[in-house]
Order: structure tokens, then sequence, then C-alpha cells
């Protein structure tokens, strides 16, 4: 029996034993074929999934070198189901192809007979066929590339896709790194894409997705269309690639509510482009409107569902997924992964931080008691309006100003979700709210007043939970949230987690109720950041006041 | 005298041959039979036969095949005339089991044993009546040829059109005798024929040897790696299972057996395949660690406890020996633990598996070559081999079980064979571990396996998340709740923790133990079949200390409230008849007044009504006059038939079981066609003498027709006092 870092468990998870010697190049042995599940302090958890393992027969690994590293990292004899198992899923990868034809189009062609038969005769396949071409071959409707091979991994016989990508329209594109340099995991990371063709790239918040977009689309050296979640991401991204790449002003059109601008590269919204009018999803179109060679979602664990259907057709033209969180509170990821691809990359919060490329982050979750008669109309109040009740209780009103003065040298977010509760926070504090219904323009005057430092702080809805950069922020106050959404959590404290210019740490305020759903809400909602390896330390309101933080 | 001859053949042996034959029949000794012509009976009796040939290899049967066509008495040149040199070696084996024997003009067989080897041994027809002159099959006309070809290896029947019109080739072959017609559309070919045609012998090949095994070889060491990850698994399943049922019993079907869903549900929870969960609960059940309880509940027995506390080594083996003996196969398609789940050939069929694989060390062989080197051992005729499904089934469970590891006999698999100690597991397992990790997700893990005790507790506070070698547990409100549920306080669940972890408990984890230990057993919740309330709390103490109505069981709650055992009614009595003035309230707290008005809780059920009966109609009437006098004829024919027979007999003359069946035999064979007496016992004892025609002598049974009745009955041979030929 070896001493390995690696247990293997026969439910198909692998434990990672972090502070064994081997533990590094054992994360790198299996990091191909297994899913990372959970990365806290000292057992990291690992998964083989079929996606997983199909994932890496498409990079080119086979069954026996995934069961040597089992074997050869493993503390204890790996159960010898599962590595049969193991050889079989992985055997199931490949026995199809997707293979572009000269005369019949797209075909699906297959090694084996039988598995053919089965899979013509499914129902939900049968309609995505052509004529049988031969015993091997069936043609396959081009335009239910995506359709058919949704349908074929829900059937256990994923397809390995030969059909390759269109080009789309050449345009020059380059990283222009001028007193700036890519970082080696960004460049692992859009490598990681090129080579797979098409999948999502999973980053910590503050760790530069944007910079892995603008090296994937110097890779593709095509005209390029990017999803964003709304108006002020667009115009960061616009921003951030005039500084980092070789396009100019001209070069890059924003389609949203306000501009409708198509130009070899053009950011749009998922707002507008989920528009409807008189029924039909009028802006769809823009997929169609131009040659694109990629097409990069941002925050793809935001993706809405139209952009998923209308992603099934475009499945010859390269597709990035960029998120911090691949939950999706939906169940969806199934879906990202068959239609925008598998994931190509993917990280431990931890160790992006360890390598100063993400502010070290403190989390702090803090208690208030519910006075006598908060509680009893708490423990009244309808069931739909409980969590709103206890989230928007008036004893957080005084422990987020006793916390805001603490902290009054530093750049500071108070978030949350309910408006009331907001508009009353920032005539507390005096400072300006930014919600939903504030114009475009003053939110990035506010925005660039924070980032200047003229204001310090800020009190601002959902609409600031992702996409917004603002560098310098070191605080972050959570009043409420939308329940027990662990991807918002994450998303928030990604807000304060861009390097500081002085080194500075940084600070996440979790402000809950005691006794209260809010607090149930809370444990779930921290699932996410404590399996990334952040632990929250609990302290009570009282202590703010007393000023022992 | 057949029978006579057989048991002069054994009367002729000497101990050592007699302990032979019970070595290799032992069902011949239980009982232990009488004297010599009892055990003549028994040996030449079907059951017997059918066993005794069934543990017979594939080559021992073919030659006794052979030997079953050849006419008695024959020669051992003969024999092997027909089959191989070799088969020398195997013709001892045949005399040991007297399934040959030799009379002072060469061997015979049991006379029963054809009937056992069956009709067309071989694919052979039957031979023919009269003598054939085969040398005249040279000369046959190609067309003749083509259908010999067609025939020769059988099967010895040909279906043809119309036996009447024949085609020419077919014609000249029913023409020489060579075939025979057996019926309007069917042909079969004679023996004597095949034989000839097949160059003298009987079987187109002779599987003198066992097949080899072919498979790849496995490294020593993965081998033991595989087949200690094997043993661990199995007996952590097992214990999974039972401390599931513990918790929550599962409920048995009326017909026996643990229900589908209760299946699917365990199959879930272990995270195997159906067939597996199956599997890992039959062992269990026939271990003695599950039981079904009057109430009809699955539950673990205090085996179980006994099972728990001892090392692996023994843990395994008694799971695996109950394995090994067991008749009942898991892989059938029944609910486990249930009934019909038995094959009579289970515990052969293992062992005889085991003992193959042990013959070739290291070696993982392929299910086919392993099949078909099990179905040369165990040929089992009868039911033209032993399913190759029952084959993988006890492979697949010698694997689980981690007799084998990778599909090869497994160290632990080969001592268990030679019955030698097992200890060798306790130092092969992996070595506890006695500490856990609490890491910052509110996870705990247990990298290694965790001492009993430990693992215990931590079952208790959590849930478990992934099992294997290494356990997760993940601790939650509900699982915390549990653990408070079972007596534990909140500073003693982090108390364990602490001790128990290696790492420091994250501050969250104490908080989530603090707060739901704080507002656990807040709300408390009895039973009480009815309240006292009152606002005055004196008169409540009062009737507290009231001894006239301590039959009551109170107990005081709150000030102004106590609680009752008995219902309303019972408890307004009391106290009326104690003094007091109590009133009646429903469900909202209004007051009742008046006595209640009583109604039954069951079902009306009118007696039934007894009265005149019904009248018939004429046809009826008739009818059942017609019945009567058909009845009155057939019993009176009936019995001047007896009166016939008594006079005829006077009394029967009383003969023995052997005897009977002796008499019964020559008397089918030599004059089948005429009538017997016999006296014959009901169920009650009751001797009545019937007369038959005897038909057939099978299975300790006589089929005949009954003169009195006119059909054929089945007469049990035991039960028949006395034979007489009339």
């Amino acid at each position: 029996m070896s001493d390995g870092p690696l247990i293997v468990q026969s439910d198909k998870t692998l434990l990672l034993d972090i502070d064994h010697p081997l533990s590094v190049e054992c994360r790198r042995a299996i990091a191909p074929f297994a899913e990372l599940e959970r990365a806290p302090e000292h057992m990291h958890t690992y998964r083989l999934t079929n996606l997983g393992l199909w994932n890496a027969r498409a990079a080119g690994h086979d069954a026996e070198m995934v069961i040597d590293t089992l074997i050869k990292y493993s503390r204890y004899a790996v159960p010898h189901a599962l590595l049969v198992d193991v050889a079989e899923q992985m055997s199931r990868y490949g026995r199809l192809r997707l293979e572009a034809d000269p005369v019949h189009g797209l075909i699906l062609v297959t090694t084996d007979t039988a598995v053919l038969e089965e899979v013509i005769r499914a129902k939900k396949i049968a309609p995505l066929l052509g004529i049988r071409i031969d015993n091997e071959t069936i043609a396959v409707h081009p335009s239910q590339r995506g359709a058919i091979k949704q349908s074929l991994l829900r059937l256990g016989w994923p397809a390995e896709d030969f059909a390759g990508y269109v080009d789309g329209q050449a345009h020059p594109i380059e990283l222009k790194q001028d007193g700036w340099k890519i970082r080696e995991y960004q460049e692992h990371a859009a490598e990681g894409f090129w080579h797979g063709g098409s999948g999502v790239v999973v980053l910590p918040c503050g760790a530069g997705k944007t910079i892995v977009g603008a090296a994937a689309m110097a890779h593709a050296k095509a005209t390029t269309l990017i999803l964003v979640t709304n108006t002020i991401a667009a115009r960061q991204w616009r921003d951030e690639l005039l500084k980092r790449t070789t396009l100019n002003e001209d070069e890059i059109g924003e389609y949203s509510g306000s501009k409708k601008e198509i130009r070899p590269v053009t950011i749009a919204t998922y707002q507008v482009m989920t528009k409807k009018k008189n029924g039909v999803y009028s802006h769809l179109d823009l997929f169609d409107s131009h040659d694109w060679g990629l097409i990069i979602y941002d925050e793809v664990h935001l993706l809405p569902a139209p952009i998923f259907r209308f992603t099934a057709d475009i499945q010859s033209r390269r597709r990035l997924g960029l998120t911090a969180t691949l939950v999706r509170e939906d169940g969806m990821e199934g879906e990202v992964f068959s239609l925008i691809g598998p994931k190509r990359f993917d990280v431990p919060w931890k160790e992006i931080e360890a390598q100063g490329y993400i502010a070290p982050a403190e989390c702090i979750e803090v208690r208030v008691n519910l006075t006598e008669a908060e509680r009893l109309a708490y423990a009244t109040a309808e069931p739909e309006e409980r969590y709103r009740y206890c989230a928007t209780t008036r004893t957080k009103r005084d422990v987020v100003q006793e916390l805001v003065s603490l902290h009054a040298n530093e750049q500071i977010l108070v978030i949350g979700q309910y408006l009331d509760q907001l508009d009353d926070l920032g005539e507390t504090l005096g400072v300006p709210v930014i919600q939903g219904s504030t114009p475009q323009k003053v939110r990035e005057e506010l925005f660039h007043a924070f980032r200047t430092g003229e204001i310090t702080c800020l009190v601002v809805s959902k609409v600031a939970n992702f996409s917004i950069d603002l560098p310098e922020a070191t605080i972050a106050i959570q009043v409420s949230g939308a329940f027990g959404s662990r991807q918002e959590e994450a998303q928030r404290l990604g807000r304060i987690l861009r390097p500081k210019a002085d080194g500075r740490g940084a600070r996440f305020y979790s402000v809950v109720s005691r006794d209260t759903i809010d607090q149930d809400f809370a444990q779930n909602r921290q699932r996410f950041l404590a399996e990334q390896g952040y632990s929250y330390t609990i302290i009570d309101a009282d202590d703010v006041f007393q000023g022992k933080i | 005298m057949e029978i006579r001859s057989y048991a002069d053949y054994l009367r002729s042996l000497d101990d050592q041959a007699l302990i032979a034959l019970f070595e290799s029949r032992s069902d011949l000794t239980a009982p232990v039979p009488s004297d010599i012509a009892s055990l003549a009976v028994r040996a030449s009796s079907i059951p017997s036969l059918v066993r005794a040939v069934d543990s017979l290899n594939k080559w021992q049967l073919q030659v006794l095949e052979a030997a079953s066509l050849l006419a008695e008495p024959f020669t051992e040149k003969e024999l092997l005339s027909h089959t191989d040199k070799s088969a020398k070696f195997v013709i001892s084996a045949l005399v040991d089991r007297i399934l040959i024997y030799a009379d002072k003009d060469g061997f015979r067989l049991p006379s029963n044993l054809r009937e056992v080897l069956g009709n067309e041994v071989a694919a052979l027809g039957p031979a023919s009546a009269k003598k054939l002159k085969l040398k005249d099959l040279e000369n046959a006309p190609a067309a003749s040829k083509k259908v010999l070809d067609a025939m020769v290896w059988g099967p010895p029947r040909g279906a043809v059109s119309d036996v009447k019109k024949p085609n020419p080739g077919l014609a000249w072959l029913l023409d020489q005798g060579f075939v025979s017609p057996v019926n309007q559309q069917t042909v079969v070919l004679h023996r004597e024929v095949a034989i000839h045609l097949r160059g003298n012998k009987i079987h187109k090949e002779l599987l003198i040897q066992q097949p080899e095994l072919e498979g790849r070889k496995v490294d020593a060491k993965s081998l033991k790696d595989a087949s200690i990850s094997n043993v661990t698994t199995f007996l952590r399943w097992t214990e999974e299972v039972l401390n599931f049922w513990a918790q929550q019993p599962a409920s048995a079907l009326k017909a026996g057996g643990l229900g589908i869903r209760d299946l699917r549900e365990m199959t879930l929870h272990l995270g195997v395949s159906e067939d597996c969960a199956s599997f890992i609960i039959e062992v269990a059940y026939i271990s003695g660690l599950v039981t079904i309880d009057p109430d009809d509940r699955i539950l673990p027995t205090h085996q179980f406890d006994i099972w728990l506390a001892q090392p692996a080594s023994v843990k395994w083996e008694t799971l695996i020996s109950s394995w090994l003996i067991t008749s009942r196969m898991s892989g059938l398609a029944a609910a486990p633990m249930g009934p019909e789940l038995d094959r009579s050939n289970a515990a052969l069929l293992r062992r005889t598996i085991l003992t193959i694989l042990e013959s070739s060390e290291n070696i993982s062989p392929s299910a086919n070559s392993l099949i078909a080197a099990t179905q040369w051992r165990l040929p089992y005729r009868r039911t033209g081999g032993i399913a190759p499904e029952q084959i993988q089934w006890v492979i697949r469970e010698a694997e689980w079980l981690g007799i084998t590891g990778q599909g090869a006999l497994s160290p632990y698999g080969r001592l268990l064979m030679h019955g030698e100690e097992l200890a060798s597991i306790d130092k092969d397992l992996p070595a506890t571990v006695d500490h856990i990790l609490i890491q910052g997700d509110n996870t705990a893990i247990a990298p290694g396996p965790l001492e009993h005790e430990m693992a215990q507790e931590l079952d208790l506070i959590a849930d478990i998340e992934s099992r294997g070698t290494a356990t997760v547990f993940r601790f939650a409100e509900s699982s915390l709740r549990r653990g408070l549920d079972h007596g534990r306080t909140g500073d003693e669940i982090l108390a364990f923790l602490k001790k128990a972890s290696k790492t420091p408990v994250p501050q969250a984890l104490e908080y989530l133990i603090g707060d739901i230990a704080k507002k656990h057993g807040k709300l408390r919740v009895g039973n009480a079949s009815s309240f006292i309330r009152c606002e005055d709390t004196s008169l409540i103490t009062q009737i507290l200390k009231d001894k006239k109505v301590e039959a009551l069981g109170l107990r005081r709650i709150a000030p102004e409230v106590m609680i009752c055992t008995h219902d309303a009614q019972d408890a307004m009595n009391v106290l009326r008849a104690a003094g007091y003035l109590p009133a009646g309230e429903d469900s909202q707290g209004i007051l009742l007044s008046g006595p209640r008005i009583m109604r039954a809780q069951t079902k009306a059920r009118p007696p039934r009504i007894i009265g005149e009966f019904e009248k018939l109609e004429q046809s009826q009437l008739e009818k059942v006059v017609r019945t009567i006098r058909t009845g009155e004829k057939s019993s009176a024919k009936q019995s001047t038939l007896r009166d016939i027979s008594h006079e005829a007999l006077g009394s029967l003359p009383r003969t023995t079981a052997n005897e009977t069946l002796d008499l019964l035999t020559n008397h089918l064979r030599e004059n089948p066609t005429k009538s017997l007496s016999i006296g014959y016992a009901d169920n009650n004892g009751l001797v009545s003498h019937r007369i038959i025609d005897p038909l057939k002598i099978s299975a300790g049974s006589l089929m005949a027709r009954d003169h009195a009745t006119g059909e054929v009955l089945t007469f049990r041979i035991p039960r028949i006092t006395g034979v007489a030929a009339l």
C-alpha cells in the first residue's frame, strides 16, 4: 500500500490531501479527467463524472492513463469496480463521430454498428437524422448539430465532434502587452480553450477573465460577438479591450438598449438579446448578421434560456464561456456543457490568491439579535414575507452604520436586495444609492467617482452583483440577498477581490438576523465560498459596537 | 431378476468398495439403509441415479452414455472401441458409483439408468426392430446419402412433408429400413445406422479434458490490493445495510422477502446496482445478521452486534461460509430474503467454480472459458447443462465478496479453500485512523477506515456524503438534531469533535452546534388522552393530591392544566364519583351539555336469515333423480367387482416394499397386459382391494388403470400392501 495523497472512494469521489508533498503533482495529473468539487482547507474533493471522463477522452487521454494515475497516487487499494466503470465509460466516447462530408454535409459515423442502431431508434434522435448512407454512416441535418449532440449525450453515447468550426471573417487582433503581461494561468486558460475548440473557463472574480477573453480573441483573429450581462459591463469590456489589444474604438461596437452598433467586435447585452417584440426575439438575428469567428459568453452561469436555444443552432462557431462559479441555481449546468462546451479550465480560488492575483479576503458573518417586538412580528409574518422581514430588520441599520464608521477611510460597498432598505440605508449613511432605476449616466458617474476616491461609500442593489470593476473597494457589507443564492454571494465577494495597490486584504461582512431563516439562507449562501476555502468568522453585533473586530 | 443381480453385486463388494460408493453418492447414507436389498433399491432408484449422474464430468458422462447404448452384458473392449482408449480410466469411477456393475457375463447398467439418461442419448434414435444390412449403406444412392449426412449427427428425427410421398432419397432409406416413419410428418434414423456411419463411435467430439482456462495474468500485488479492497467494501456494505435498517426497518412483503421499493431505496443508499444490493442483503440474511420479525419488519439481529465486534477476518469468514453452503441464488429474479430462491445445485456450483479458479494461480479467466470449464465439470444432462448466467452470478458474487480480485482467486479465497486461518486479512487491511479533519465547509473527512466507535458517533451527528476507504461526513442541522435526539448535548458533541479532529473546529460549525442545541427540545411533545383545565389553580392542586382520582394518572403541565392518560368520558366519571363537578369541552373549547348520545364505531352487520329451503323446479328435480340413479348403478358395479375379487383372492398375500417393486417390475416386463390385484392403503391406513392394469413405474409410484373407476391412477408403492396376479 503506497502512501499517496489521493483517496479514491467507491462512489467516484477523489479526496486529495493537499498537505501531502505530492499533492501538487497529483492535482495536475488528475485535473484532466476529474472535476474539482470543493476546495476547503485540508482535503479537496474531486469527482469522476461521465462528462469529465469523456472530456478527458476528447483531450486525448485514454482510460489506461486515467487508471494508472489513480493507482499511482492512491493511498489505498482502488476499488476494482470503479476502474472497470472508468474504462467502460471512457470507451463510450468516440464510438460515434460527427464529421463533415463533402456530399452529405454533416454525417454521424460509428465504429460500432450496434451503437448506431441503438441511437437511431431513440425517439429524440430519429427526427434529427437524414438518410442512411451505409451500415456505419447516417446523414444529420446540419442545423441539428447542437440538438443531436445534446440528445446523444443524454443517451450516454456522446458524439465526438470532428465537423470542425468555421473560421468566421478574419480580423486582426493581437494582445498589446505594454506595461503589463498576461498571467500564466490566463494563458493556460486561453490555450486550454483554444485546443478544446469550445468550452468554459472558470476563474475567480477579479482574476482577469476579460483578459482570457482577449487572449482567446487573439488566438481566433476573427470577428467576435461578446455577450455580457448589462451595459456597464459592456463598457468595461470595451475599455479593457482597448487597453489590452490592438483593437481601436472604431472596431468595437455596442449593441444594447441605447446603441445598436454592429462592428467586427460587437458587445451585446443579454437583456437586449432576449427582448421580445410582438412575441418574437427580434434581436437574436444578431447571431446571423455577421460571420462571427468567436462568440464569448460572459458570466455564463446567468445565460438565459432563449440564448441557450439559439446557441444550439450555432455549433459550428467557436464558443467561450466565462464565469467565476459554474453553479447554476436552476441546475442547468448540463446545458452549459453540451451547448457551450465542457469546462476547459478551473483553478481553486485560494491558489490564485496565493499567487497574489486576487486580494486575500476575510469573510465575517455579523449576527444581530432581533428585538422582542421584531421577533413577534417575524413569528406572525406571512411565510412569503418572512425573509424580507428578517433581512430588512431595523437593527441591521445600526450595525451597518457602525461598520461603515469603523472603516471610515476605506472604500465601502453596501449591497442589498430590497430597495426600501437600500434607500433607508442611503439616507442614514448619507451616501448615494445605485439601483435598477438609476439612469445609466448617473451610474457611470457614481462608479467613476467611487473609483477615483471622490466618494468612499456606495449603497448598491443587485445591479452591481457582477461585472462591475471597482478595483479599490476593500469592504463589502451585505445586508440582504436573493434568498440562498450561492453564486450571488460569490459574485458579491468578487467585487472586492481585485488586488489592491497597497496589497491590502479585503473584508466581506454579511449581516444576518439571528434565529431566523435569514441565518439558514446565509448558511446556504456561504457554501460555495466555504468550499473554495473561505472560512467565515461569526461575530456578534455587540462585538461590532464595542469595536472588537 | 435384475434387482436381485444388482443386489447380489452389492453383496459381493468389500467394505472399501462400499465406502467408496457412499463417498461418491452420499445420498445413499441418509437415512442409512437397513440391508443390502434396500440399498440396492435405493441405489437404483431414479432420484439417486439422477444425483449420481449429475456428479459426473462431461467425459465420464460420455462414457456412460456410450455404455448405455451397448447391449448388456458388454465388455470393456466394446466400450473402449465406441469411445476412446482413455475411457479405461473413467470406467473405474463409474464402477465406484455403481453406475456400471459387473456380473459373471460382463458389465451391466442399473435398470433405471437408461430412463435417467433419457431418450435419444447422444442424438441417436431407437434401435431397429429387425436386423439391418448395414453394408448396403455403401451402395446408397446419392440422394439418400445426402439425407443420411444431414441426420447422422442428430437430431435423429427429421421432418418431411408427407411420409406417404417421400422423395427418392428417403424412399430408398425407408425401403431398406434404415429410417422408419414416426408419424405422418416425421421420420427417425435408426441407432445402428447412425453408429455405423459415425465410424462405430457414439460422440462426434470426445471431451476428454477439461477445457483450458484462458485469461489474463494478474500480478500478485494488484490481486492482493483488489481483493482486500473487495473484502473491505463488502464488509462496509453489509454494515451499512444493517445500520440503515436499524434506523428505519423495511417491511417484508406478504409473500416474504424485501419489496422492490425498499430494495431501490437501499440501492440508492449504497450507490450500487440492484443486483449487488440484493446480494448483500441475501448474504446478511443467510448469515443470520438480519431477520424478519413477527411484525414483518426487517431488522438486524443480536448476531449483528456480535458480528460487528469481531475482527474483519472473522466477519468475512462468517459471510463467506454461509454463502458457500447456501442453496439460495440471489441472482434469480425473486425478492431477496423471500421464497423461491433455492436451487439444489447452488453450493456444488460454487465449490466447483472455486476449485477451477484455484487450479490456475493468478489467472483471471475470461467468463466464457470459465463457463466452458464449469459446464465440463458439471454437464447436468437433465437440464441441458448449467445455465451460463448462473455461472456468471457466482463469478460476480465471488468478486463482490473478495474471494476473487480482478477475477482471479484471491489469497484469502485460497486460504478459505484449504480451510486455513484467515487472520492475514486483518494484517492486510489498511490501518484504522483515529482522527478526522474538520473543514470550513462543515465537512469532516476521515482519511482512512475509522475506528468503530468513532465512526458510530459520527454517524449519529453527521450525514455521510462519500463512502469508501475514507469517509466524508457533513454536519447539517438535521444531522446534528439527530445527535441531540439521541441524547447528546451540544457541549458533548463539540467536545467530541474537538478531541477527534486533528484540525481546529471551525467557528461556523461551533456556532451551528450551539444554535441547534439551544433550540432543541424547546418544544415538548407527549401523549395524552384528555386534559383537565381549571382557572382555579388551588382546585387543580387539590385534585392532584386527591387519592380517589389517583387512577387517572394525572400530570400537571401548566398551573391551570393537567393531562390524563384516560379518555375524557372516563376522567369525568372518576371525577364525578370523587365528588367534583366536571363538564365536557369540545375541540373548539365550547362547553358540552347533556349526556353524549353514543353510537357504535363498527359497521352494521345484521344477522343472516335462516328460513325455508328454496323449492326446486320440476326439471331440476328430474336432474337430481338422474344423478342419484347413475351413482347407484356405478357403485353397484363396483361392489360386484369387489365381490368377484374377494372370491377370487380371499385375503391378499403381504409383500414388502422391495418385493412389491420387484414383482411389479417383472410383471410389467413379462405380461404387461394382465391385470393385478393389489391391496392399497388410503390416507387413513384402511386397506382396500383394487384390481388394476399396471402401466408404468416411476419415481416410487405405480401408474395403473383401476378397474373400479376405469381411470388411470397413481399408486404410491410404499402404500401397496401386497400384490398378486389374477
